[in-house]
């Protein structure tokens, strides 16, 4: 009988491998062909697909709601110019729309003062208003508050006829004050009462907003991740202690390669079945446009694209903490899968782990809102939370090279700790049947255990 | 050079699971590890295989500490039986093998000849859920020895077996000792210990009570057995006709059967008186046999209770599960 190399105790680098691939290839396709996997990915990716066609359906409700915008002008004129050329430029028909059937979307109204027209906005009698004033310089300027953000589309449209308004005001003054200067783009500036709106320092407006959104769609992958698949792991190896097939494996393997080839394949596993449900719904959002032309006719513009900011920087930054934050957890997983003798009790055992994957990912979601505060920026090395909040730092602030390096470091290292305490608590854990140990008694087993 | 166990002491909080193991397996032998539920088999399998570390004493195979020898040394099979339920049976043992560190075509044709051999040949493509109880247990046997260990180490094999499957097991065990491996199994079956080792060691809470081989732990207990045949025996007046034989001094009457009876006879006193006592009587002998005592016999005697009896653990504890003491 030919044995291959690495078959020793002492295993070599390549017996560690080529057992640890091989548990790894039993787990994949373990799961993968079954009809049950199949059957769970097609409907996540249908899911997943309604996610992402729901902005195009949103944007056909708001389409087909009129946004009314309260002006307030230093003047008459300034008022009926803007008035008018608004009008013109937001209401304008797309093109081969028949303009005595096109609604329109937006309707202006003239507001005496600031004060009413604030209120209006307050009471929701209005959606934005547009305050313009008239400097010293005899210039125009432009304020639009808006409950949106500083990127959206209204804002930027606004901002496009501000230009407009401040032309035709600058050529009204020409004939009658020859002395009039050169024309100055009028400023613009918009007030969001959007409290999602980021204040990155130096990205511009649609970025950070495009940024904002993929952050939050990568942290909840993230977070959905470790959970679902981080249970998987649990149930897996709960069931080959139910099973009693551990007995087998654990004369054949070391716990290590066991805890390594269950986490990487069931990792695999996950990750197909992520791929099957992302790939379909992130090109829908990639197309978002084209498939809105086609569904809603005329096609509405302006809409945002929120895969825009994704960079190649940021793909490797949210991969990289997508696989280590997965191994971290799934350690943490396997370890307490193999704590209990029934399947069913894998739920209750891993509530603790489940809690702190959530407490990390609720961190980084509150974190995109406050992405420099010192407490982020802690949590963005610890080792638990950082897959999460050192993510978002890198998508939304300003960070260093160095810290993600030491973040990245603390992870692994950590990583490289809880595979060796998860492996004595595997191999103490597998051979526990019967009811639960108490902590010192546990330790007292786990001291002695071949990890 | 053998597989020793030295003064093996293994605590697990206040419980005393191994206190000072000590025994001896030769190459080539099979050997009986026989004890109570509970007596430290599995606790003292588990060192052997390093899946636990003693808190004192040693094993050795060859001269060589257990634990530093590759895993595919042993042939392993758990008193607990599993396998991968929704697996085939041949992706299951060539998954086993591949563990081990066996090519994948050398395991599919160790398995598909230990399949022929076990009579089983039609299982291969099929999942291991399909199969009997009696099935999935000889592919478990299967992958206790797909990768040609040099000991097979086996809790309880014949559990659950019935008689035909026991035959087959047995044959697979002389098969594998011809081929010159070790076997070591621990069993409640007295008879078959008797058919197959060479040698055995009987345990009790954690250290040897008796050991060598058969004939010799048979002998210790310094009685004889005799078993008698009367013409007439298994009339409707047999046992009262039997009572001169319980009346005699130093016999005790230990299985009334219709066939035969069995007496034990008292250290020192000669079989042959008996055999007098019932010419005497007039009654024709057609069957007189003196033997040791019966393994069984053994066992009650060293252990103070019969082999499988209701002195099942518990469900484990912190301080004994990990690992149980078997």
């Amino acid at each position: 009988m030919t044995v291959l190399p690495g078959a020793g105790r002492r295993r070599s680098a390549i017996g560690f491998r080529r057992n640890a691939l091989l548990i790894a290839r039993r787990e994949y396709l373990d799961r993968v062909p079954t009809r049950t996997f199949l059957a769970a990915t097609v409907v996540l990716a249908v899911v997943a697909v309604g996610l992402a066609l729901a902005p195009i359906a949103l944007r056909h409700l708001e389409r087909e709601t009129v946004v009314r915008i309260g002006i307030v002008a230093p003047d008459d004129n300034v008022a009926k110019a803007s008035l008018s050329l608004l009008d013109g430029y937001l209401n304008a028909p797309p093109q081969g729309v028949d303009p005595a059937t096109w609604q329109k979307p937006f309707a202006l109204v003239e507001e005496p003062d600031q004060a009413t027209a604030m209120s209006g906005l307050s009471q929701r009698r209005l959606t934005s208003v547009l305050v313009i004033e008239r400097g010293t310089d005899g210039g125009l300027s432009f304020t639009f508050h808006t409950p949106e953000s500083a990127a959206s589309a209204v804002a930027q449209r606004v901002g496009f006829g501000s230009v407009g308004v401040g032309i035709l005001d600058w050529q009204a003054q020409l004939p009658s004050n020859s002395g009039v200067g050169q024309f100055h783009p009028p400023a613009y500036a918009v007030v969001s009462s959007d409290p999602a709106a980021p204040s990155g320092p130096s990205f511009d407006p649609q970025l950070i907003a495009n940024r904002s959104i993929l952050a939050t769609v990568l942290i909840v992958l993230i977070f959905v991740t470790l959970t679902v698949y981080g249970m998987w792991v649990a149930t897996s190896v709960a069931a080959e202690k139910s099973t009693r097939v551990m007995e087998l494996l654990i004369s054949a393997a070391t716990p290590r390669e066991l805890l390594v080839g269950k986490v990487v394949g069931v990792g695999g596993a996950g990750l197909t079945q992520y791929a099957g449900i992302i790939i379909p719904a992130a090109l829908v959002v990639l197309f978002q446009d084209r498939i809105a032309g086609l569904l809603l006719s005329p096609a509405p513009t302006g809409g945002e694209a929120p895969l825009d900011g994704l960079t190649l920087p940021i793909l490797a930054a949210f991969l990289l903490f997508f696989i280590l934050g997965f191994l971290l957890y799934a350690l943490l997983y396997a370890a307490a899968g193999s704590l209990v003798s029934r399947q069913e009790d894998v739920q209750q055992l891993a509530l603790p782990l489940s809690l702190v994957s959530m407490a990390s990912y609720i961190a980084a979601a509150i974190g995109l809102s406050s992405i420099g505060s010192p407490l982020v920026v802690v949590l963005s090395f610890v080792p638990f939370s950082s897959p999460f909040v050192m993510l978002a730092r890198v998508m939304l602030g300003r960070v260093e090279p160095w810290e993600i390096a030491l973040s990245v470091a603390i992870l692994v290292g950590t990583s490289g700790l809880i595979l060796v305490l998860a492996s004595r608590i595997y191999a103490t854990g597998v051979l526990l049947y019967g009811q639960r140990p108490g902590v010192l008694a546990f330790l007292r087993a786990a001291r002695t255990a071949i990890g | 050079m053998a597989l020793v166990v030295d003064h093996l002491v293994k605590r697990f909080g206040p419980v005393v699971a191994l206190d000072g193991m000590d025994f001896r397996v030769e190459p080539g032998a099979i050997f009986g590890f026989l004890g109570a539920n509970g007596a430290g088999k599995t606790t003292t399998i588990r060192i052997v295989l390093d899946l636990l570390r003693p808190d004192a004493g040693s094993t050795t195979w060859h001269g060589r500490p257990t634990a530093e020898l590759p895993r595919r040394t042993w042939g392993y099979l758990p008193e607990e039986r599993g396998l991968y339920p929704r697996m085939a049976v041949m992706d299951q043992l060539v998954f086993f093998a591949g563990l081990h560190g066996v090519e994948r075509d050398d395991a599919r044709r160790t398995v598909h000849e230990w399949l022929e051999r076990l009579q089983l040949p039609e299982a291969a493509r099929r999942r291991t859920d399909e199969l009997s109880k009696g099935n999935q247990q000889k592919i478990q046997f299967i992958a206790a020895i797909v990768h040609d260990p040099e000991v097979l180490i086996m809790d309880e094999p014949f559990a659950g077996l019935d008689p035909v499957n026991s035959a087959i097991l047995r044959a697979a065990f002389l098969e594998m000792r011809s081929r010159g491996k070790t076997l070591i199994f621990s069993t409640h079956q007295m008879d078959t210990v008797e058919a197959l080792c060479e040698s055995i060691v009987i345990v009790d809470r954690g250290r040897v009570v008796v050991g060598g081989a058969v004939r010799d732990v048979k002998r210790t207990s310094g009685r004889q057995v005799v078993r008698i045949a009367l013409d007439g025996d298994g009339r409707a007046d047999g046992p009262e006709r039997l009572a001169w034989l319980d009346a005699l001094p130093g016999v005790r009457v230990t299985r009334p059967g219709a066939d035969y009876v069995e007496l034990t006879v008292a250290r020192g006193l000669d079989p042959q008186t008996i055999l007098r006592a019932a010419i005497e009587r007039g009654d024709p002998v057609t069957h007189f046999e003196i033997a040791d005592p019966s393994l069984e016999e053994i066992f009650i005697e060293r252990i103070g209770i019969r082999p499988g009896d209701s002195d099942e653990l518990g469900p484990a504890t912190a301080a004994t599960a990990a690992p149980l003491a078997s």
